[in-house]
């Protein structure tokens, strides 16, 4: 099928001003950040080429600790997706293999936690964490779980019905146990399912605000989208630091995009997607 | 086929389930609890689910010491009779306040106790009332208000319980706030959804025709969606700074907006602004959910289609939206019941001025702000129950499959 000349035109004309439109934003955020401060405010504001470009932001927001709270934000993520990842894998492989009563519940229940307002455990998980002197300590990431956990096994529950069951029939008459057959057999084969898994997971906890926002509130253990959000003081708006500190963080989320970029997209269609 | 579950198997479950249990459940029946009460952390009459009645026990023994000391003080200036009667009620008071010595906190009182010391102190406070009017002369120290202040306070104690029912659901209906931050969310929703949907479905059309440069695209519409948003918001608030804002000022040289400070102080603006912000940063996964559910189609389709004469129009209504629904009605119900709880995006971008507060931000100010736990939790619930509205209507409705379990 060949498309006319015209909608061919009009088809690239559309995808370079989205790809322009989403680009945008970062450039726009990439040149401010060289900016000095006097530059941002005023008549060269709108400039595009600092006039006196300057790494001074860079250092000021590098004085200012957001290296430390990308290292948060790497501890926080790495544990989440290690343990979200252990989970569901083994669950899910139940999930998708065996029948049990209340099985048809517990998938529901999975799902509505995933539609659920976040909003609805911040409350009860605060107070939960106050009375145990939890508040400001890596253990918000097991209450990342909430987040992550239910479209995790939803992932993993879509890649395991994919692996034919014979598998695992010829598997057990070759005299394999269950462990066995889920380490040796199952589980090489589902590791892409397992690699997308965990991308999607590192992402949003990555991402996680409210809850980190809510439970970590000292500077010592603030995430990255909160200790940015913390530069913007009530007296005072630096945008040359913010944008400083945006590119900071934006580098790894593109170095996992680049990387990933396959596995993100079948992390994403998985489930959502009716084949 | 399917096995059915043996114990072992069953034990694989239990870190999903001891999870779920603890950091879903939990919170969810909690919330649910919370919202039956008038639970206000920072009340301390209020700071926690009481079903009976709570005793202030401190401040009533500091209530009964004082009232003890002023009466012996007004015992001076009196003789006889009434002088040995007020010694009696500071004597009473003070053996009433003994057992509550050292409490430190509030504490729970049965309804029969709480009825016993009420019925004490009304008896105490005629008592004395009747020394201090038979003898209005007398210059006392302290005298019956002072006395009448403390009795007061005394009686204020006993707090009754806190449970309050349905009334917090039944305060929603009347609280203009709720009524207008679900309007905002239900404005920001809809109209963010369908601009993301109408531009999502043109992308993903262009990229599964267009071979070439389409991994290029890819990776570019993944990254707005891969950087948090609480930084994408940021970036943003930026750009529409009413000073410096370069978005802002091209609104205003286009005449969108009259000048630059209204892109985030005015009503229509920031609302704008928000469903700007979540369309630049959702389309793209819109786009791409929407592209998988195309690849899908067998081409073979179109070719008929085009051999039987249809234009491209036709064909798109014919086949390719009938084969797509599957697709695209999860897509939209994910991306519906996401924008329907926005929180980081509004709580960064305008922290919910100008007629932004969605619903998540206003239960978000309830409950941590103002420490209001019962009544965010009603609010909170009331979201859920739009939510589940909403997932009803999809999967009915609309026939949406969520759960398919062969």
């Amino acid at each position: 099928m060949q498309p006319k000349k015209s909608t061919k035109i009009i088809s690239a004309i559309i995808i370079v001003l989205f790809l322009a439109i989403m680009v945008f934003p970062f450039f726009w955020i990439l040149i401010t950040s060289f900016k000095p401060g006097e530059e941002i405010f005023g008549k060269t504001a709108f400039r595009i080429i600092a006039e006196n470009p300057t790494t001074a932001n860079y250092e000021t927001v590098i004085g200012k600790g957001i290296l430390n709270s990308i290292k948060n934000s790497l501890i926080v993520s790495l544990i989440t997706t290690v343990y979200v990842v252990a989970v569901s894998t083994l669950s899910s492989y139940i999930l998708a293999r065996c029948r049990f009563k209340g099985k048809s519940l517990l998938m529901a229940l999975i799902l509505g936690v995933s539609m659920f307002p976040q909003m609805i455990v911040v409350g009860p998980i605060f107070n939960m964490f106050y009375k145990l002197n939890l508040l400001n300590s890596y253990w918000v990431t097991l209450a990342y779980s909430s987040i992550t956990l239910p479209s995790a096994t939803w992932i993993m529950v879509a890649h395991f019905k994919r692996i034919p069951a014979s598998l695992e029939e010829a598997a057990h008459i070759d005299g394999c146990n269950q462990w066995q057959t889920l380490w040796k057999i199952i589980f090489p084969i589902a590791l892409p399912g397992v690699f997308t898994c965990a991308i999607m997971t590192f992402i949003s906890a990555w991402n996680e605000y409210l809850l980190t926002c809510t439970l970590n509130s000292d500077k010592m253990y603030q995430t990255v989208p909160v200790a940015i959000n913390a530069l913007r003081t009530q007296f005072s708006i630096l945008w040359g630091e913010i944008t400083a500190a945006t590119v900071i963080v934006v580098i790894p989320t593109l170095i996992i995009v680049l990387l990933f970029q396959k596995q993100i997209v079948s992390g994403m269609v998985s489930g959502a997607v009716k084949e | 086929m399917k096995k059915a579950i043996t114990p072992k198997q069953a034990a694989f479950l239990l870190p999903l389930l001891l999870l779920l249990a603890v950091f879903a459940v939990y919170p969810i029946v909690t919330s649910i609890v919370y919202s039956l009460f008038d639970y206000r952390t920072n009340d301390p009459a209020a700071a926690g689910l009481y079903t009976g009645t709570n005793f202030n026990a401190p401040l009533f023994y500091e209530d009964c010491d004082y009232s003890a000391w002023y009466l012996e003080d007004d015992v001076s200036v009196l003789t006889g009779d009434d002088a040995a009667e007020l010694q009696a009620a500071a004597d009473e008071l003070k053996a009433l306040s003994e057992p509550y010595k050292d409490a430190k906190e509030v504490v729970e009182m049965s309804k029969a106790d709480s009825e016993k010391m009420a019925e004490t102190i009304r008896d105490l406070r005629e008592r004395i009332l009747a020394v201090y009017e038979r003898n209005p002369d007398a210059e006392y120290w302290n005298g019956p208000e002072k006395l009448t202040i403390l009795l007061d306070e005394m009686d204020g104690c006993r707090i009754s319980g806190n449970f309050q029912g349905l009334a917090a659901y039944k305060k929603l209906l009347s609280d203009s706030r709720f009524g207008k931050s679900l309007k905002s969310t239900l404005i920001f929703t809809v109209i963010s959804v369908f601009f993301e949907l109408v531009l999502g479905m043109a992308l993903a059309l262009i990229m599964n025709k267009a071979i070439k440069g389409i991994g290029g695209v890819r990776t570019t519409a993944l990254i707005p969606w891969a950087i948090p948003t609480a930084v994408s918001a940021l970036m943003w608030s930026y750009m529409y700074d009413g000073s410096n804002g370069i978005v802002a000022k091209i609104f205003a040289d286009i005449g969108l907006i009259s000048s630059p400070e209204q892109m985030l102080l005015s009503a229509g603006g920031a609302m704008s602004a928000a469903i700007l912000a979540d369309v630049w940063k959702t389309t793209p996964y819109m786009a791409l959910l929407l592209l998988a559910g195309l690849q899908i189609i067998d081409t073979g389709l179109y070719e008929s289609a085009k051999v039987d004469g249809a234009s491209a129009v036709r064909t798109f209504f014919s086949v390719t939206l009938p084969l797509l629904k599957p697709s695209m009605l999860v897509a939209l119900l994910f991306r519906t019941l996401d924008a329907f709880r926005v929180y980081d995006l509004i709580a960064v971008l305008t922290g919910g001025a100008q007629g932004t507060e969605t619903l998540s931000i206003y239960a978000y100010k309830l409950m941590i702000s103002q420490s209001n736990y019962g009544y965010g939790s009603a609010v909170v619930l009331a979201m859920a129950i739009c939510v589940a509205l909403i997932a009803f209507f999809f999967v009915k409705f609309l026939g949406a499959e969520l759960i398919s379990d062969d």
